[in-house]
C-alpha cells in the first residue's frame, strides 16, 4: 500500500501588505505520495516557492490544512514547527546555504547534533556514510569556500538527508551551478530517492530537473493548472 | 537527556564552536571590537587596583599613626571628642591596660594625651593639636613614629623636647634644633607655656599628624596641662592576624565591663571611610560609562554580524534550531568578543598593575604639595588582587552578552522563511 508523504487539502495562502492582499496559493490540494520525486514548475510569481516553505513548515497556510505524514502543521507554534522542522524535514536550497566556518563533515553533522544525538561515534560514522554516498569522500574536512558549486550542492544533499526525513525540499537546487553539474546533481537525488526511498519534492524552473521528475505538477497564479505522473529521466548508475 | 542533546537545541560545545569561527569571519572588525573593550578593561582594573592599594595604604597611616586598632575612652570623651576636652580622662591607667592586654588578639596598648594647644615661634602663633606620648617604649608598640622621622630623631626619655608635624614645620619655618613654644590651658582654665626644641620633624603623609599635630612626652604633656596620672585615651594594636572585629567585640565586652568605651577605627575614622566609598564609587562609576560606550561596539558587531547573517540564520531556523538558539549563539558571540577584550585589557593591566604595586607612583610629583584626600606618604601603591582581575574580566565576558542582547533577540524573531528570502 502506497503510504502518502505529504497532503495540501485546500491549502490558501495570502500575504498582506497594509492594505494589499496577494493571493500566492489558492485552494490546492495535492497528495505526495512515499517515494516521490516530484517537481513543481511554474513561471515567477506562480505560488511554488510559496508552497515549498508550506510544505516545508517553514510558513502557515492563511486557510486549508497541511498534513507531513500523519502530522499537520496548521496551528503549530514556531516552537513546535521548529522541531518538526528538525525532525521530519531536509532542505537543499538554490544557494546551497551551507555554514562558511564548518568543515563539510561539521555541516552535514549539524542537523545530528541539532536532533540531539549524543554519540559523536555514531554522528561521525552516518555523516562519512553520506559524504562517501554524495562522492564527496576525502573532501570531508574541506569548508565551503573550498568546494566547487557542485560539491557544496552535495554537501547539501547529504545534509538534508543525513536525518532521514520524511520530505527533501529541494528549491532551485540546479539555479546556481552549470548544466554539467546541474546534471549530476539530479543523477544523485535521483539515486538516493530510489536507494533510500526518500520523497524529494523540487520548486524549479529548470527543464532539466522537469524532465527527472517522476510527477510534474504546474502552478499558475497560485493554482494548479497540471498535475502530471511521467517516467522521468533515468541513467544507468 | 543531557542540554548538549536536547532535540532542537545547539549544545553548549557546539555552540562555543560555532560562535568563535563565526567571530574568526570578520577579523578586522572583531579586533576592533576587543581592542576598544580592552582599553575600557584595561582603564578599569587599573582604576580599581590604585584605588584598593591606596585604600589600604590610608588604613594602615590611620593605624600606624593616629588611630591604632581601638582607642579606650572615659564615657562622654567620644561624643566631645572634637574639643578635646579635658573633664574626661583616664586615671587608673596601670589597671586598664593590664585588663585590655588579657583580651585574645590584642598586642599592645598605650595611653596618650591629646590636648589642643597653640604654637608660636615668636613671630606667628598656630592653633594645633598636642599629644603626649610615652616614651619608656609602650608608645611604639603600638604606633610607628620612628618610622615617620623625616628629620632629627625620635623623643628619648628623660629628654624635653617636641617632635613637629612636616606641615607645620614648614609653616613656622623650622628645623630641628629650633625652639618653640607650646601654649596650653588647663583644665581649670589657667594658661601655661612651655619652650620646647623640635628634636625630630614627622611626615606621616597623614595630613591630621602633619599639618597639625606635635608630640612631646606625656610627663611634659601632663606639666602643661597640670595633670596627675591621666590620660585621654589608651591606644590599642591588634596582634598580626588576629581578626580584627572578633578582637574588637572581645574588647567592648571587656571594657565596659571596666565602666569605660572603646572605639575601633572604623567607627572612628568613618567620615574617611563615607569618603573613600564615595570616591570608590564615583570612579568605578565614571569607568564603566567607558565600559559600557565599548560595549555598545558589541552591541553594534553582533547586529551587524546578525544583520550580514540574516540568510545563514534562516537556515538554521529551517533546519530546526529554535529562537532560543539563535539567541544562545548570538549572546555567545558577543560574550567571547567581550572576554576577548576584557583577557588583552585585564593581562596589559595585570603588568602594569604588578608594576604600580612594587614601584608605586610618585604623588609628590604628580600632586606637589596637595592634598589628595588619602593619608597616604610619597608613593601610592597598587593592589595586585588577581581574584579582581579574574571577576572584572568575568564580568565583561556577561556585560557583553548582555549588550548582545538587542541583536541576538532581533535576529531569533525573524521567522526563516522571511530571513530566507533575505538579500
Amino acid at each position: 500500500m502506497t503510504t502518502v508523504a505529504a497532503r495540501l487539502d485546500s491549502v490558501e495562502k495570502i500575504y498582506r501588505t497594509g492594505d494589499v492582499e496577494v493571493h500566492a496559493v489558492r485552494g490546492v490540494s495535492l497528495e505526495i505520495e512515499s517515494g516521490a520525486f516530484l517537481s513543481i514548475a511554474g513561471p515567477s510569481g506562480s505560488g511554488k516557492t510559496t508552497l515549498l516553505n508550506l510544505l516545508g513548515a517553514l510558513d502557515t497556510p492563511s486557510g486549508g490544512t497541511v498534513w507531513i505524514g500523519e502530522r499537520t502543521t496548521n496551528g503549530l507554534s514556531s516552537r513546535t514547527l521548529a522541531d518538526f522542522r528538525n525532525t521530519h524535514l531536509g532542505f537543499v536550497f538554490q544557494t546551497f546555504n551551507l555554514i562558511p566556518v564548518l568543515t563539510a563533515r561539521e555541516n552535514v553533522e549539524f542537523p545530528l547534533q541539532l536532533q540531539g544525538v549524543a554519540d559523536r561515534g555514531e554522528r561521525r560514522r552516518r555523516v562519512d556514510e553520506l559524504l562517501g554516498e554524495v562522492g564527496l569522500d576525502g573532501l570531508a574536512e574541506r569548508r565551503p569556500p573550498e568546494l566547487s558549486g557542485g560539491q557544496q550542492q552535495r554537501v547539501a544533499i547529504a545534509r538534508a538527508l543525513v536525518k532521514n526525513p520524511t520530505l527533501v525540499l529541494a528549491d532551485e537546487p540546479t539555479a546556481n551551478i552549470d548544466s554539467g553539474t546541474a546534471l549530476e546533481i539530479m543523477r544523485l537525488m535521483q539515486q538516493m530517492n530510489e536507494s533510500r526511498g526518500t520523497t524529494f519534492v523540487f520548486s524549479t524552473h529548470d527543464p532539466l530537473v522537469m524532465r527527472h521528475a517522476t510527477r510534474l505538477v504546474r502552478l499558475q497564479d497560485g493554482e494548479v493548472s497540471s498535475d502530471e505522473r511521467q517516467a522521468g529521466v533515468r541513467h544507468d548508475t | 537527556m543531557t542540554p548538549e542533546t536536547l532535540p532542537g537545541r545547539l549544545g553548549w560545545l557546539a555552540t562555543l564552536r560555532l560562535a568563535w569561527r563565526n567571530l574568526r569571519r570578520n577579523r578586522r572588525r572583531t579586533w576592533i571590537t576587543a581592542v576598544t573593550v580592552s582599553l575600557a578593561v584595561l582603564l578599569l582594573q587599573l582604576s580599581i587596583a590604585v584605588t584598593i592599594g591606596v585604600e589600604r595604604q590610608s588604613y594602615d597611616n590611620l593605624i600606624n599613626y593616629q588611630t591604632a586598632h581601638a582607642k579606650l575612652y572615659a564615657v562622654g570623651y567620644f561624643e566631645n571628642r572634637e574639643e578635646l576636652p579635658l573633664d574626661y580622662t583616664l586615671t587608673d591607667l596601670q589597671e586598664l591596660q593590664a585588663a585590655v592586654q588579657q583580651v585574645s588578639g590584642v598586642a599592645a596598648t598605650t595611653p596618650r594625651l591629646v590636648f589642643q594647644a597653640s604654637l608660636s615661634d615668636g613671630i606667628d602663633q598656630v592653633a594645633c593639636f598636642g599629644t603626649g606620648i610615652e616614651l619608656a617604649g609602650s608608645d611604639t608598640e603600638v604606633f610607628r613614629i620612628p618610622q615617620a622621622i623625616v628629620a632629627g630623631e625620635f623623643l628619648r626619655p628623660g629628654e624635653e623636647g617636641m617632635l613637629l608635624g612636616s606641615g607645620l614645620a614648614e609653616l613656622f619655618d623650622a628645623e630641628v634644633g629650633d625652639w618653640l613654644t607650646v601654649l596650653t590651658k588647663t583644665r581649670d582654665g589657667a594658661y601655661e607655656a612651655l619652650d620646647l626644641p623640635i628634636v625630630g620633624i614627622v611626615g606621616t603623609g597623614n595630613p591630621v599628624i602633619d599639618r597639625n599635630t606635635f608630640i612631646v612626652s606625656l610627663e611634659s604633656a601632663r606639666y602643661m596641662l597640670d595633670l596627675e596620672e591621666e590620660a585621654t585615651e589608651v591606644a590599642v594594636r591588634f596582634s598580626l592576624g588576629a581578626r580584627e572585629m572578633a578582637t574588637l567585640r572581645a574588647l567592648v565586652e571587656r571594657v565596659e565591663q571596666l565602666g569605660y568605651e572603646v572605639k575601633g577605627w572604623r567607627e572612628a575614622e568613618a567620615d574617611f571611610l563615607a569618603f573613600a566609598a564615595m570616591k570608590r564609587l564615583g570612579s568605578v562609576v565614571m569607568l564603566s560609562i567607558f565600559v559600557l560606550l565599548a560595549l555598545v561596539g558589541v552591541t553594534n558587531t553582533v547586529l551587524m554580524a546578525a544583520f550580514e547573517r540574516t540568510r545563514e540564520v534562516g537556515m538554521l531556523m529551517a533546519m530546526g534550531l529554535r529562537g532560543g538558539g539563535v539567541r544562545k549563539l548570538f549572546l555567545t558571540e558577543g560574550a567571547l568578543a567581550g572576554l576577548l577584550g576584557g583577557a588583552i585589557g585585564s593581562l596589559l593591566g595585570l603588568v602594569l598593575i604588578a608594576y604600580l604595586a612594587s614601584e608605586g607612583i610618585n604623588i609628590a610629583a604628580l600632586y606637589g604639595d596637595m592634598d589628595i584626600g588619602y593619608p597616604v606618604k610619597d608613593r601610592m601603591y597598587a593592589a595586585l588582587e588577581p581574584l579582581t582581575l579574574v571577576v572584572v574580566w568575568l564580568a565583561t565576558g556577561v556585560a557583553a552578552a548582555v549588550a548582545s542582547l538587542y541583536p541576538a533577540a532581533r535576529a531569533s524573531r525573524r521567522p526563516p522563511v522571511e530571513a530566507l528570502r533575505h538579500a
